[in-house]
Parts: structure tokens; sequence; C-alpha cells
């Protein structure tokens, strides 16, 4: 036991001083482990939680009392009690034209971004664009707009172009372009290129041996994404509201700075009935397109 | 006809696949070029169409000079020049039709051609060429669903569709079973007697070669050491071409005769 131990002990010291471990079989031929330093990125994670652990839910706890915590717990349940005991069913009619602006605005949206994405993939994929420059630049481009939340967009494009539904949509369409062809460029760059090859070995154009040999096989996953964004897309465009960007959001934040929690209520039932609806479509059109 | 004038390919990384290349090609012969792997077959084979750019020496195709084509001239050539590969490169998740018809795209408009709009002349080519390879039926199936052998006969049909007069082929049969492979040869060979087209085929398997080839090019380390109708194939050569003696790798029928 103490030299099964012993040994354990040596071979953490060994892996500390970042020295290989071997083993010698029976006829004496040598088994080499390499250093692993698996040990290292496992302490690394511990202290990074250890510290914002501290940073984040201590020090909260520093400024505000335990009891104060405990104390609020019950208001969250008050909240949700007045949901539902409030519950303004005849508040209904008046949410079904926000919903249904909610509901186009990341229908187009989604539409609009999804179909310039790909044109964008083309030029960020690497494998089909043989200069390096452009397709770097296309990812750079890219990264720079998934980098800022949708909600900037509409607050941006609000104060450019005014409020409404149109300012929302093409929020909307900025944030689907910028993952959608992400999602699309890494899909293409995985490809087998033969069929790419054939193509272009007939005489055919980069752009016309993409279309032919490329988009069929990316297709599938092209609705997938499409449908993936639609479905965030309407949760979006319910928060997009706040900053004036049309549909139930705008309500949605009336009703939030006056606790009228019915109200509330109705609109989150509104767009549960959406999301379901949307997410039910969406997986029978994936399993469809990908049979 | 096809000219080759001390061509040879060094590649940017310094490999020299071949050396000093000089051939002549007449309209309408079927030529095999065997060697081992690595020995430059594929080299030689895609300089044909640019695939591959040459670095020394001049290829001229039917007045051609297939070394300052780029851009549109380019790809104006390479609309004569069929490509069959050995791992069939079709487009997977579409028909078999529509593979067919991916070789009359370089006519299309952008629009055409990404809404698949074919003319109903070009519908009726790719039928025939289908026809010419025997999988008329297959037409409407998604090719993912055919065996290998078929898989190849529909890229064949491509390449018919294009109505090349050169039709290069990199190790077609390679990845086939023998019996397949015999059957794909057939069609190659009866394309060639009855079009005219010139067909130059890699291979590996020197049986097949000498089958059905009418002529053979063998190479070895990037250079040309045999060429010469396949009747005058002798297992002395075969061991020039391949620097060793030949064993069942390069053979796909192990049972016939070979020389």
């Amino acid at each position: 036991m103490t030299k099964i131990l012993c040994s354990k002990m040596k071979n953490w010291f060994n892996q500390l001083t970042l020295k290989t471990r071997t083993t010698r079989l029976a006829d004496g031929t040598l088994s080499i482990r390499p250093v692993s330093l698996t040990w290292f990125y496992t302490l690394l994670v511990v202290v990074i939680v250890v510290y914002f652990f501290n940073l984040i839910v201590l020090n909260y706890f520093r400024q505000i009392s335990f009891s104060f915590f405990v104390s609020r717990i019950p208001n969250f349940f008050t909240i949700l009690a007045q949901m539902v005991t409030q519950l303004d069913v005849d508040y209904l009619s008046n949410t079904l034209t926000p919903l249904l602006d909610t509901l186009k605005m990341a229908y187009l949206g989604t539409l609009i971004g999804s179909l310039i994405a790909l044109p964008i993939a083309f030029l960020a994929s690497q494998n089909i664009v043989k200069n390096r420059y452009l397709s770097i630049t296309m990812k750079l481009i890219l990264s720079l707009f998934r980098t800022l939340p949708s909600i900037l967009y509409a607050l941006i494009f609000a104060f450019v172009f005014g409020y409404g539904t149109f300012v929302g949509t093409i929020s909307l369409a900025v944030f689907t372009l910028a993952i959608s062809s992400k999602i699309l460029y890494e899909n293409i760059e995985t490809l087998d290129m033969g069929a790419f090859q054939a193509i272009e070995s007939t005489g055919a154009t980069k752009l016309q041996a993409f279309t032919v040999s490329i988009l069929p096989q990316i297709y599938g996953n092209f609705v997938s994404t499409a449908l993936y964004s639609f479905e965030i897309n309407i949760r979006y465009s319910a928060i997009l509201g706040f900053v004036g960007a049309g549909g139930i959001g705008i309500l949605l934040n009336d009703a939030m700075s006056l606790r009228d929690y019915g109200k509330v209520s109705v609109m989150l039932l509104g767009l549960l009935f959406l999301v379901l609806i949307t997410e039910n479509v969406s997986r029978y059109v994936r399993k469809r397109v990908n049979a | 006809m096809i000219s080759f004038q001390n061509v040879g390919k060094t590649y940017p990384n310094g490999t020299k696949a071949l050396t000093d290349v000089t051939l002549t090609i007449e309209q309408g012969e079927f030529i095999a070029i065997i060697g081992l792997s690595g020995a430059g077959k594929s080299t030689l084979i895609r300089l044909v169409n640019k695939m591959i750019p040459l670095t020394e020496g001049t290829l001229n195709v039917d007045g051609i000079d297939v070394g300052s084509l780029k851009g549109t001239s380019l790809r104006q050539y390479r609309r004569k020049i069929g490509m069959v590969f050995q791992s069939f490169n079709l487009i997977n998740r579409t028909t078999v039709l529509n593979n067919v018809l991916a070789a009359r795209v370089p006519d299309l408009g952008f629009v055409r051609s990404l809404l698949g709009l074919y003319s109903k002349k070009d519908k009726l080519l790719g039928l025939e060429s289908l026809y010419k390879v025997g999988i008329l039926e297959k037409a409407y199936t998604r090719v993912d669903q055919l065996s290998g052998g078929q898989q190849q006969r529909v890229a064949l049909a491509r390449t018919l569709t294009q109505k090349p007069k050169i039709i290069l082929a990199d190790e077609p049969v390679a990845s086939l079973d023998p019996i397949t492979a015999n059957q794909i040869m057939k069609d190659f060979r009866r394309i060639n007697d009855q079009e005219n087209i010139t067909i130059i085929v890699n291979m590996h398997h020197v049986d097949l070669a000498l089958k059905y080839a009418k002529r053979v090019i063998g190479i070895n380390k990037g250079k040309i050491v045999f060429d010469g109708p396949s009747s005058q194939i002798t297992e002395a050569l075969l061991k020039d071409i391949y620097g060793r003696d030949i064993n069942d790798e390069d053979i796909m029928f192990k049972d016939e005769k070979l020389v």
C-alpha cells in the first residue's frame, strides 16, 4: 500500500518537475509517457473559479447582508403570484398586433440575413477563395459583427433610421448574417472539394462551381441554421422593442415599468405560444430537409 | 493534337515531379500512363487541362499554348477537356441528372445555374450521355444511393455531356472491384472507338492498361521510360517502368497471364 502511494507521489512530483514517466516492461523494454500538463490546467481552472467567486458572489454579500438577501427571496414569488392572480385576459386582444409584428420582424430579418450570409460565407471560405487576405478580412469583419449584441444594433439603427419594426428587422438581419455566415463558412471549409474541383475542370468559374457543387452540400445545414436563427430572433425581437425597435417589446417594457405583471404574463404567454409553434415547425422542416 | 516539348514540373516546395517530357498525342488515341504511385502520372495528366501549371517547356493542344492560358481563355479551353477522378468527385446530395448537367454550367448564366434552369437541349444531351454509359434509368436517383461502379459511370456521363475532345482519367478504376473496373474500362474503350475522343488514363494496374489502351506510356521518377503500342510491352520493360518486378498489387486479375 505504502509502496503504491509512494510511486503515485513520485509520479506527481515528476510531473511537477516536468519529467517524463517511464515504465519498464518484463523484458526490459521501456514505455515512456510524455510530460503531461493536465495538473497545471486543472489548477488554473480552480484558481480562476475561486477568484471569480470571490469577486462576484462574496463581494455582493460583503456589501449586502445575507439576511437581506434571504428576506428578498419571497418578492420573487410575489411577482410570480401577481402574474398568475392578476392575469389580464382582456389585454390579449391588444397584444395580437404587436406579437404579429414581432413575428414579421423575426421572419424577414432571418430571411434577409441568411440570404446575404451565403455570398459572405463564399468569400470567407479559405478553400474556395485562394486569396488569403480576402478571406481573413471577411472573417475579421464577421467577428466584429458578432461581438456587438443585437440590442446594440437596434439602438444604433434606431438612432440612425428612427423607431419601428423596420429598425428591428435590419438589426436582426445583421445579427443573423453574423452568426450564420460563420456556421456556413466553417461548414464549407470542412467539405470534400472533389466535386468543386471536377466542376472547375469543366471550365466553370469559381462562382458557378460553388453554386452547383457546394450549395447542394450545405443546403441542409443552411436551412437548419436559418431556422435556428429564426427561433433565436423571435426571442430577441421581444427584447428589441425595449429600445424602440417595434413589436411586443414596447408593450412589455411599458407593463414592466408600471409593474403591471398581469399584462406581462399575458404577453409572455403569447410569446411562449409563438416560440412553441416556431420550434415545432422548424423541427419538422429540419427533419424533412436533412432526410 | 497534344504536344509536349521538354515539359517539366517543379512544385513550389522543390519536388521535381516531371523532367523533360516530350510527347505527341494524336486526336482519338487511347493512352494508358503506367508507373508507380508518385512517379508523376497525376501531374502529367493535370498539366493538360492546367489544373496544375507547368514550370518548364511548352505544351501545345490543338494550336493553343496551354502555358499562357489564364482566366476566361483557360476556362474556354477547359470546356473541351473532360476529367474523371479516382474518387468520382460527384455532388452527393443531388440526382444523377443534376450531376451530369453540372457539366453544362460554364454555358449558363449565374441565375440559371443557381436555380438549375438547364435548357431542353442540355437535358437531352445529359440523358443521352447517361444512355451511352447504360444508366439512363438512374437519372432521377440520388447519386449517394448508387454503387461505386455506377457512380464512376455518372462521372463518365458528366464528362460526355461536356462534349469533350479529350478525356483525362486519373486512376478511374483504382477504387473499384476488378469486375466493375473491367466494365468501366470497356466503357472508355467504346467511347474512344465511337466518338473519336482522345482518352488519357492513369493507371496502376498493368493488366487493364495493356488490355484496353492502344498505346502505353511508362513513367519512372518523372521521366518517360517507355512510349509505344501496348503490344510491344515485355516483362523486362515493365521492370524498367516499375523499377522492380511486377507483383500482385500491380495486377487486377491475378490469374490471367500478363504479357
